[in-house]
């Protein structure tokens, strides 16, 4: 095994088992502050604001696949869209979801099937969409207006994998004078995010939904298992420029060039 | 008495699945398992696709009824949708018929229609992102919002190269910015990314995360 491999089974590995940990040591979610993501709390009340006036959430999931680098923020998104829908059960119009990959658009048909019939809410009727609306970067922004444009469509939330084409959805948004609340991981997209949206989410935030939305213990475990290793990254920098510093980083990669 | 075996029996497989592909990329001895699965989710993707189209196309046709403002454009997607699906399947024939690939209508479809509309979308989109980044201090008067669109400034003026623009303090400016600041803070996203992407991938492994109905 390469010391690349063996570095990854032991990331995974802690991962795992501090995730485990934290979800076993942590009191009741309630209790635990986090520190506070203002996209989320607008998520939430946006959510309430939606239920009471008798209108619709929508949620784009971007373009990303499971197959890719880009599946994470996907499945973040899909994530965040099981805990909108749940939240709005009660809701006359349920939240529209759209996607611009076929497969994040049969999970979040299956999601929303899945969460209805959890809250023995499901009624094929009235069942909301996980439409694919396109499959290029533009066509997907263009499908997509449709739905912002709808004068029953209170909020926009675009989370997933999203290119500079989030500008045309943030803009609409803007436009049409509702709330917009985005994130991805994208770097240029992130950065136009910032620029556009009402509400952003910033780098890791995005994967920060289940914990901010009430998914459970697991979910605010891993916020801290992330906690964790981001101490630990930040002492991995600060001593290796002690190194650096102190002319001894050449000496160490010695040592551990001949061991592995 | 109803016994639910869909949910179970799909977590279990998601989550072999996963476990044998993580372990695949540090085990050099299970790579070739990992690609046959890695494999069949590709072609299961292209199915996802076909499915996914139809869906596209009843979505459509529902709301082409509904005689909505947007109906219309419904109608756009619906004909084109078609025309191009035809103009495939000649391709397909002809190049079965003469035995070597010829793909000349489908390319022209795509010459000639989608890359035009798609690079005047690009060039539209340039617009709207000055527009964005001229409005950020109207949206948010804060310390970040203040710094990022001085930052946007300051690079954009570096970036000029004709005069009277031409600032050779404005070009170290801006140097310095892409090298140090914006790398940095471009690491630190990447990495706080990385970490979300470890657990969420683990919570998927766990069976906590479930986007696929169980």
């Amino acid at each position: 095994m390469s010391a690349t491999g063996f570095t990854g089974i032991v990331v995974v590995v802690l991962f795992f088992g501090l995730m485990i940990f934290f979800s076993i040591i942590e009191s009741e979610p309630k209790e635990k502050k986090n520190r506070p993501i203002p996209a989320y709390d607008k998520i939430i009340q946006e959510v309430n604001e939606a239920v009471e006036d008798g209108t619709q959430l929508h949620i784009s999931l971007g373009r990303g696949g499971i197959t890719g680098p880009e599946s994470a923020s996907a499945l973040a998104g899909l994530s965040i869209l099981k805990q909108v829908i749940e939240k709005s059960s009660v809701s006359d119009y349920p939240p529209v979801a759209s996607t611009g990959n076929a497969v994040i658009s049969i999970l979040a048909q299956d999601t929303i099937k899945g969460t209805f019939q959890a809250g023995s809410a499901y009624d094929q009727g009235r069942n909301p969409s996980g439409e694919l609306v396109g499959l290029t970067p533009f066509s997907y922004a263009a499908g997509t207006l449709t739905t912002i444009r709808d004068n029953n469509v209170s909020a926009n939330i675009h989370t997933g994998w999203f290119g500079s084409e989030v500008t045309w959805l943030t803009t609409a948004g803007e436009r049409q004078s509702s709330p917009t609340i985005a994130g991805t991981a994208q770097l240029p997209a992130q950065a136009i995010i910032y620029a556009s949206a009402s509400d952003p989410l910033i780098g890791e935030e995005l994967y920060a939904g289940g914990a901010y939305l009430g998914a459970g213990k697991i979910h605010l475990a891993s916020i801290s298992a992330q906690d964790v290793f981001r101490w630990i990254i930040i002492f991995i920098i600060l001593t290796s420029v002690l190194f650096n510093f102190l002319g001894i980083d050449t000496f160490i990669e010695d040592i551990l060039a001949g061991s592995m | 008495m109803n016994i639910k075996l869909k949910a179970p029996i799909s977590t279990a497989i998601a989550i072999g699945v996963g476990i044998v592909v993580l372990a695949g990329y540090f085990i050099p001895s299970i790579t070739n398992i990992r690609f046959i699965l890695l494999r069949t989710g590709l072609v299961l993707a292209a199915v996802a696709l076909l499915v996914g189209i139809i869906n596209l196309l009843t979505v459509h046709i529902k709301k082409m009824g509904s005689e909505g403002e947007n109906s219309g454009y419904s109608l756009i997607l619906i004909i084109t949708l078609l025309v191009t699906l035809a103009v495939g399947i000649i391709d397909m024939l002809q190049t079965y018929l003469a035995g070597q690939p010829n793909f000349q209508m489908t390319n022209w479809v795509f010459t000639y229609i989608q890359l035009p509309i798609e690079t005047s979308m690009l060039a539209v989109t340039a617009v709207s992102l000055t527009y964005a980044a001229a409005n950020i201090l109207r949206k948010r008067m804060d310390l970040f919002s203040i710094t990022f669109f001085f930052v946007i400034l300051l690079v954009l003026l570096g970036s000029f190269s004709v005069p009277p623009a031409n600032i050779p303090f404005l070009h170290v400016v801006h140097d310095w910015i892409i090298r140090v600041p914006a790398l940095g803070g471009a690491r630190g996203l990447l990495l706080g990314i990385a970490l979300g992407t470890i657990t969420t991938g683990i919570r998927i492994l766990m069976g906590t995360d479930r986007p696929y109905g169980g």
